[in-house]
């Protein structure tokens, strides 16, 4: 596969903005949708529309079915051994909430302790606060190093207390795209008896990833970072955690009996799907998994690391430009990179920018304690999928030049 | 140049660029005329909320007018915000009040900023809106009234008129309270000029005192049956509001008051 021809599957990018041509480098927040998505949407909502599980009619069972053998593509897209540890969320963010409730009400006691790091989206922190605050259980924080890496070397430190439940990490930082060691980490925790979350949503974009070699306990995604319909979204939890939970939700389709003297619960993964669910959504993850999977091929990944090296290069060789995120070793970056410029403000850049046509993202990048911690109100990010093109790589360079000329 | 003579022109700058990148680069040389923002003048309170970049409004009335200062650490919103001031400042309140800020849709800045950015303007025209309503609340202030000045005659003439206006006040009660309306502390001021006339500030315990027409009405029939006195005018205020601690020890005694009882009415 071409670059061209991967282009050609993305409609949108020949879209013009104020009659230029659009170049959209914010696909950290959302990626673009193929036309196989958009055809499987219109597929189940013009041909299959029905609710799932419960009628015998045949659009239920063909809907049913859709629904199902998303769930078993993506157990298979990330190595999951049984389709049954999928469970099917709006987002990454509920199924951060998820874990983070029924864990909270299956075996957090006053005084255990929950890990998050430093670089967390809010999405992984605000779960762990509230169900802390609710079960009496400590936040802890593993921090990051001046160039954005975790410092795991603290780890055994934080764990040794042997109080710690779980430590929920990003595979993939939203601001500072470095891949986090997150086996070495899961290693370390289980050897002190801790399990592990991994927040996926920028991971699974960037990684091949295998849950069962990986050994974490959950990892969370979205779906719409994955060229997939918005509110989708993928939970993946170990059987036996899936077993121990108590419901989150209540509702239809989660159960088995309903009496006024008390609720059977259906087995999980339904147990934890209450209410309809994204009946025409979840099917396009199947498209979306299958477009990932062409990404990976090596002439396209050739193209997108020539995009990555030239874009590095360029903003590191720049001295008015402070980037955030710089691991040792580069194979460790992702194309996405978070940066400030000396004097000027990332909004007004993000806004010159956009009136230039190019979508980048400015601001705080739901996580202000990261914010924070290097001192600033704000970054400009921008953020690389497999379509962009070297060309347009190098048109972002040259805008951005002219666009700090003009704000300094 | 007037109101609408300024916004004329502003509307008339902005069409002469075609390129929306053409008209940053006015606003951003628009944000450099502005005056400085002392540094430590930048605290939270002049924050304009709802903007993602910072933005600092102060505002100072003189001589009847509005007069404006601002700074933002963003460049494009010291633009936004330099041309609103340089509309709007040195305006009467009311003239502010009443313009619908039209003149910005025409200029098409709001359609042509982010929503975050629009969400900003939105709130900079909202506080400059709010700061001219809240001038226009104030009462002006009172050019003090050719301020009379007594001679030692006078206040000799006139003590014995604020004795006898005090212990008329002794006699209005609020049906509602078994202690005067004196010494409850509800009368803040009272003024007797050289032509005999009665100026009294005063204020009830709550300001929607159900008896409060029969009360202000017995206080002027009862001031100016005061003999020597040719009038008496009333002015109701609630600011500062009555609290128990303005009371009188006798009427704590009357109303089997602790001394030392804490002043809880504000709660």
């Amino acid at each position: 596969m071409t670059i061209e021809q991967l282009r050609a599957q993305f409609p949108i990018l020949e879209e013009k903005v104020y009659g230029r041509q659009l170049i959209y480098l914010d696909n950290a927040a959302t990626s673009q949708r193929p036309l196989s998505v958009v055809e499987k949407w219109n597929q189940i909502t013009l041909k299959s529309n029905a609710n799932l599980h419960r009628a015998v009619h045949k659009l239920a069972a063909d809907a049913t079915a859709e629904y199902e053998n998303a769930r078993q593509a993506a157990a298979d897209f990330i190595g999951a051994a049984d389709a049954h540890s999928i469970v099917f969320t709006s987002g990454a963010t509920a199924a951060l909430n998820l874990v983070a409730f029924c864990l909270g009400e299956a075996c957090i006691k006053p005084g255990d302790q929950i890990i998050v790091s430093e670089e967390e989206h809010h999405s992984n922190i605000v779960p762990w606060q509230l169900m802390a605050q609710r079960k009496g259980a400590v936040l802890k924080v593993l921090p990051v190093d001046d160039n954005g890496c975790l410092r795991v070397d603290m780890l055994d430190e934080m764990l040794s207390s042997g109080k710690v439940r779980l430590l929920s990490v990003a595979h993939i930082s939203n601001v500072l795209g470095i891949v986090n060691p997150v086996e070495e980490i899961i290693a370390k925790c289980h050897s002190y008896g801790c399990a592990v979350m991994v927040d996926g949503a920028q991971g699974i974009v960037h990684q091949k990833v295998d849950v069962t070699a990986m050994d974490c306990d959950f990892y969370a995604f979205s779906g719409h970072k994955l060229y997939a319909a918005p509110g989708t979204g993928i939970l993946y939890a170990k059987p036996e955690w899936l077993e121990a939970f108590p419901p989150y939700m209540g509702g239809g389709e989660m159960i088995e009996t309903v009496r006024w003297s008390g609720t059977t619960f259906a087995k999980a993964p339904h147990k934890f799907e209450a209410g309809t669910q994204n009946i025409s959504g979840v099917p396009t993850l199947v498209p979306a998994f299958g477009i990932a999977t062409q990404m990976r091929e090596q002439s396209i990944e050739t193209e997108s690391v020539k995009v990555k090296d030239y874009i590095y290069g360029a903003l590191r060789g720049d001295t008015r430009i402070r980037m955030f995120g710089c691991p040792e070793k580069p194979q460790d970056k992702i194309p996405l990179f978070s940066f400030c410029v000396q004097g000027v403000h990332h909004e007004d850049l993000a806004l010159i920018l956009d009136k230039m046509g190019i979508a980048v993202r400015s601001g705080q990048m739901c996580a202000e304690p990261l914010m924070d911690r290097f001192g600033v109100t704000g970054m400009l990010r921008v953020s690389f999928a497999p379509y962009n093109t070297l060309e347009e790589a190098q048109q972002f360079i040259t805008a951005l030049d002219k666009a700090i000329n003009m704000l300094r | 140049m007037n109101l609408e003579e300024k916004k004329q022109q502003v509307i008339e700058d902005f069409s002469m660029y075609d390129e929306w990148l053409d008209k940053y680069e006015y606003l951003i040389e628009q944000g450099k005329n502005l005056e400085p923002f002392p540094e430590e003048s930048k605290t939270e309170d002049k924050l304009i909320k709802g903007c993602q970049s910072r933005v600092w409004l102060d505002c100072e009335k003189k001589d009847g007018k509005l007069f404006f200062k601002a700074d933002s650490d963003a460049i494009i919103t010291k633009g936004i915000i330099s041309l609103l001031i340089d509309v709007y400042s040195g305006r009467t309140p009311q003239e502010i009040a009443e313009d619908d800020f039209a003149f910005l849709d025409q200029i098409g800045l709001k359609e042509n900023l982010s929503p975050t950015r629009a969400g900003g303007l939105a709130s900079m025209v909202e506080t400059i809106k709010k700061k001219a309503a809240e001038a226009m609340a104030e009462p002006e202030a009172q050019p003090e009234a050719e301020a009379e000045v007594l001679t030692a005659a006078d206040v000799k003439e006139l003590a014995p008129l604020y004795e006898n206006v005090v212990l008329a006040l002794k006699q209005v009660y609020d049906p509602e309270i078994p202690v005067n309306i004196y010494d409850l502390g509800l009368i803040y001021e009272i003024n007797i000029n050289k032509e005999h006339k009665v100026h009294i500030r005063m204020t009830f315990t709550a300001p929607n005192c159900p008896m409060a027409d029969y009360v202000v009405n017995d206080v002027k029939t009862g001031v100016e049956d005061v003999p020597g006195i040719t009038g008496c005018e009333i002015d109701l205020v609630f600011e500062p509001a009555w609290n128990t601690s303005m009371m009188t020890d006798e009427a704590r005694v009357a109303l089997n008051m602790d001394f030392d009882i804490e002043d809880n009415s504000q709660e």
